[in-house]
């Protein structure tokens, strides 16, 4: 797949290497002379337009394509659906790789309506064709289901491939969540494995991307790579959570209540301890990623654990909790604000300056020509999976 | 957000840096090892935790409050409610920055957040002793008049655009208040959006103009974007509303001043080189024009309608795309 890839490798890498320069002038490691040195030996060459025009880009691109799809319905009133979805997905996947080649869009907004519009076209396709060649009643229509996510699965893998989008990633994992676990329901065994399918596939998707920054081309699948850290890091989380488990289980089999269900305590301690695992690791391998979504899982496990096993009225565990937490971040503010055992209270210098609309809007706008302001493309490459896609 | 990047590729780009010349290897070792023993910054993390811990505690003592305040009594609480706003409000005056009409240096990030709390606060009370004593009375214009003629000078004293955007809001709230009830009595049966656009249009036109000056008198001038922003909005929406339900020849004029106001937005974008504000411009003026388009056709021909109708909207979308892509060629920006 060495030249698989529709953008040019360059303009992910150099996006990077500015980011990563601006991080340093910031912390002060570089002078402003070298920082601009580095942005001129590192052109950017592409078309990435202030984030608002791209949110207009993508817009307007997106209403043009749903209304030309009304004209191709009326063209194709002889053809059928089905030949206008076909035309629909060629012109925008065509559309999309003249507008990389020769207007080096580079996630403008444009190229990701078009990718999607695409990517949805063909999945319609794929539904309208089955549904036509296997008009199947109910007990079979979840082969016919299978056989489209079966379908659109390699479809969406190509694309990832070949675009990094980071929607696109997020779509292919639903899509391969969804055929492995419709899978796994076909089997007698498969309700009572699927929790457990679950914890592992996300462990071990997570352990697979943890290799692939070594690779020279992880730029360019940097926001890909960082959605789908998220999602089989939930994954895992979800999937072994007991009130998940419990209440999936129920629903699967069609109950209204939840009863207890088999194999309870490995779900407990699934439960309490991978938020503690992603405390952890976040803490010791600086990985904010695992930091927020163990908080995030802390919070969760708490909430389960008081949904069956409640002892406090709801108004005094608030209370009591926000006031061991205010007291609780107090002292770890306190205790953190020289740094200690690698860590800081202090904002990092190298990120950019805390959110302020009005600071956003400048700094996007402010577009010199040559030397990087910093702010310039406001950070460039970590944000490029952002691209109009981040703002919806 | 993703983090920046790697430990392997942060070594491969120092490797690269060096061997262009473009870093003297013993700068290289000095930023990998910078990049090593940083110290991880949890700063927002534990500033969110901290608002967490906030909300949880205020809501929390909010519902212990409400299920005991016959135990506890009003005054009592509303005491506490005026206490904590005070506080508050003591703390974010203590440590402001002296006025000036440039742009004041950021007063700390407690003083700045306690200032919106006490503001918040203000509402909170004012409503309580409304709802519980009818201070007010029916004088609900009075009600809805003062936060905005307490907030409008804090905003400026405080150099606080959170504040002004209150002080905006709460103006608005008056606009919308004093006017509706005039309504019932004017037309029995008409719109009262049509009643409430007007004076909204000129609330909007007003808040355009204050910030047009604050630019142009340099009087807080970086309070334009808010002024401008809320009320071109407001403007426009108003404007909007007034097309739409005005018959044929009052039609055209509500039109002209929509697209007028559009074009004023491009105008100020191009000037203050704003991508905000020529989105907002382009947008309305394309919801204008395309309005216009299928009123005119839907007076004659319904054929017509479908065929050209159906051109239309591809073809008007590919023009604005290409009027994006091709901005700065188009309004000759920098």
């Amino acid at each position: 797949m060495r030249n698989f890839r529709a953008y040019p490798l360059v303009w992910a890498t150099h996006t990077a290497a500015r980011a990563a320069a601006t991080g340093w002038q910031r912390r002060g490691l570089l002078t402003p002379e070298q920082s601009a040195a580095i942005a001129a030996a590192y052109p950017l060459g592409y078309y990435r337009p202030s984030v608002f025009l791209r949110v207009g880009l993508f817009l307007f691109t997106w209403f043009g394509l749903a209304s030309s799809g009304l004209l191709f319905g009326w063209i194709f009133e002889l053809g059928g659906v089905e030949l206008g979805l076909a035309l629909l997905a060629a012109l925008c996947v065509g559309a999309l790789e003249w507008a990389i080649r020769d207007g080096r869009h580079y996630r403008s907004g444009f190229d990701n309506a078009l990718l999607y519009c695409a990517l949805g076209a063909v999945a319609a396709l794929l539904s309208l064709l089955i549904n036509k060649f296997f008009p199947a009643p109910a007990p079979v229509s979840a082969r016919a289901e299978l056989l489209l996510l079966a379908l659109l699965l390699p479809v969406l893998l190509l694309a990832l491939l070949r675009y990094a989008d980071p929607l696109v990633a997020a779509a292919t994992y639903a899509v391969a969540l969804a055929l492995l676990a419709k899978l796994l329901l076909f089997g007698s065994a498969g309700r009572l494995l699927l929790p457990f399918v679950g914890v592992a596939v996300g462990a071990g998707l997570h352990a697979w991307l943890g290799q692939l920054p070594k690779r020279p081309d992880y730029p360019y699948y940097q926001s890909a790579i960082w959605v789908l850290r998220v999602l089989a890091l939930a994954t895992t989380y979800l999937a072994g959570n007991y009130l998940v488990v419990r209440e999936g289980n129920a629903a699967l089999l069609g109950e209204a209540a939840s009863g207890e269900i088999p194999f309870a305590a490995p779900f407990w301690v699934f439960t309490a301890l991978i938020p503690l695992i992603y405390l952890g690791l976040g803490l010791r391998r600086h990985d904010r990623l695992l930091l927020g979504l163990g908080v995030l899982a802390l919070g969760f496990s708490v909430f389960t654990l008081r949904h069956y096993h409640a002892v406090l009225p709801p108004a005094w565990a608030a209370t009591l909790a926000g006031a061991a937490l205010v007291a609780g971040t107090l002292l770890a503010l306190r205790y953190l604000r020289q740094p200690r055992h690698g860590l800081t209270a202090a904002a990092d210098a190298a990120a950019p300056p805390a959110f302020d609309l009005e600071a956003f809007a400048v700094a996007q706008t402010v577009e010199l020509p040559t030397a990087p302001a910093p702010g310039f493309e406001f950070g460039g490459g970590q944000s490029g999976g952002g691209g109009a896609t981040g703002s919806f | 957000m993703p983090n920046p990047l790697p430990d392997n590729a942060t070594a491969r780009l120092l490797a690269d840096l060096v061997a262009q010349g473009l870093l003297p290897p013993a700068q290289a070792q000095a930023i990998a090892e910078a990049e090593r023993t940083q110290p991880f910054s949890v700063h927002y993390e534990l500033r969110a935790l901290l608002y967490l811990g906030v909300m949880l505690l205020a809501g929390g003592l909010g519902v212990l409050i409400y299920e005991h305040i016959d135990t506890i009594g009003h005054q009592v609480i509303i005491g506490l409610i005026a206490l904590v706003m005070a506080a508050c409000f003591a703390y974010a005056e203590r440590h402001r920055s002296p006025f000036t009409w440039g742009e004041a240096p950021p007063a700390s990030v407690a003083a700045t957040y306690l200032l919106v709390l006490s503001c918040l606060l203000f509402v909170s009370l004012e409503t309580y002793l409304q709802v519980r004593y009818g201070v007010f009375g029916q004088r609900y214009g009075l009600a809805t008049l003062l936060p905005a003629l307490v907030f409008f000078p804090l905003a400026y004293r405080h150099d606080h655009r959170a504040v002004l955007a209150l002080a905006i809001t709460a103006l608005a709230a008056w606009v919308g208040v004093s006017v509706a009830p005039l309504a019932m009595f004017e037309q029995g049966s008409g719109f009262w959006t049509d009643i409430l656009s007007r004076p909204a249009l000129l609330l909007g036109l007003g808040l355009v103009a204050a910030g047009l000056l604050s630019e142009k008198l340099h009087r807080k001038r970086h309070f334009a974007y808010t002024y401008l922003l809320l009320g071109s909005n407001v403007a426009l929406a108003a404007a909007m509303t007034l097309l739409v339900n005005t018959d044929n020849a009052g039609a055209v004029f509500w039109w002209l001043l929509v697209m007028g106001l559009a074009a004023g937005l491009v105008w100020y974008a191009r000037r203050s080189q704003s991508y905000l504000f020529l989105l907002l411009g382009v947008v309305y003026a394309y919801a204008a024009v395309t309005y216009a388009v299928f009123r005119l056709l839907l007076a004659g021909d319904s054929d017509l309608v479908l065929s050209v109708g159906l051109w239309y909207l591809p073809a008007s979308a590919v023009a604005v795309v290409f009027f994006f892509i091709n901005i700065k060629r188009i309004l000759r920006l920098v």
